[in-house]
């Protein structure tokens, strides 16, 4: 199977059959919409980053709130490193669970 | 082109990156050449004003990312083009089409031993259906747009050895097959 197609043309191309399709007007106007489809997808793109670090914010404040220790457990942590200091003992039951 | 067309075109250029409008004397001067340039691998006049329209379209809106490397305007511009046809040829899926003069073939081959007549034709035309394509396009802009190996290495994005050795490797063909002097002198 051959890879091209080739076409012989007895007659020279001339500018005639280009003249048609000749209009700098359109070009200029394609390219005046190219630009504005451009900008507006600037500001879209720069408005969704602005957007996306804001969530990713959130997000993150939400996660280190959820991983914050409870007050009991702080007290908890601290006696235990009083109490393994003097008795050995690891787990010192929190208070409000142990009343 | 000369030194000083070459920086006339410079400075439109320039302009141009600041007002589109300016770019007009640029556009009315290559519209034909790319015109035909691109209607020499569709063969379809409707086709090529639409490849045409908007390789002019995408030259516009990427000028400020051109850069001079001291070559005419117009290889920039060849090299859109050239991307326009490989786009629209991918999307298609078709073959790719090469149209070519006869009078143009005529004056590369100079005939030696064989008659220049009809069977030749369809031989060659065979023959050529066969080389691929990357040969072809060489072969194309440097015997029908009369480019040279540095404007041809440039629009295809290859080397300008590489251009040299696609092109004698193609005309070494010719000559292998159909026994004729192709000229290998450069173009005016």
């Amino acid at each position: 199977m051959s890879r091209n197609e080739i076409r012989m043309r007895r007659n020279r191309l001339t500018g005639h059959g280009a003249d048609r399709f000749r209009n700098y007007g359109v070009v200029l106007e394609r390219h005046e919409r190219d630009q504005r489809i451009k900008k507006i997808l600037k500001v879209f793109t720069l408005f969704a980053i602005i957007l996306i670090l804001i969530m990713l914010l959130i997000i993150v404040f939400r996660v280190e709130k959820k991983l914050e220790p409870t007050s009991c457990h702080k007290r908890q942590d601290d006696t235990s490193i009083y109490v393994t200091a003097i008795t050995g003992w690891k787990n010192m039951p929190c208070s409000s669970n142990s009343g | 082109m000369t030194e000083v067309e070459i920086r006339d075109e410079q400075q439109i250029v320039a302009a141009s990156k600041k007002n589109a409008r300016a770019f007009g004397p640029l556009y009315e001067k290559y519209f034909d050449r790319i015109y035909h340039f691109i209607y020499r691998q569709t063969d379809d006049e409707d086709l090529a004003g639409d490849l045409c329209s908007q390789t002019f379209t995408n030259a516009l809106n990427n000028l400020p990312r051109y850069e001079f490397r001291g070559l005419p305007f117009s290889a920039w511009l060849y090299k859109i083009a050239g991307n326009e046809v490989n786009k629209y040829y991918r999307k298609i899926k078709g073959k790719k089409i090469f149209s070519i003069e006869e009078l143009k073939v005529r004056e590369l081959v100079e005939r030696s031993e064989e008659g220049w007549n009809e069977e030749l034709i369809a031989r060659l035309i065979e023959f050529m259906k066969d080389l691929p394509t990357d040969m072809l396009q060489v072969l194309e802009l440097r015997y029908f747009e009369d480019k040279d190996f540095k404007e041809i290495a440039y629009i295809l994005d290859i080397t300008e050895s590489g251009a040299k050795m696609r092109t004698y490797r193609a005309l070494d063909k010719l000559r292998k097959n159909f026994n004729l002097n192709v000229k290998y002198d450069e173009p005016k």
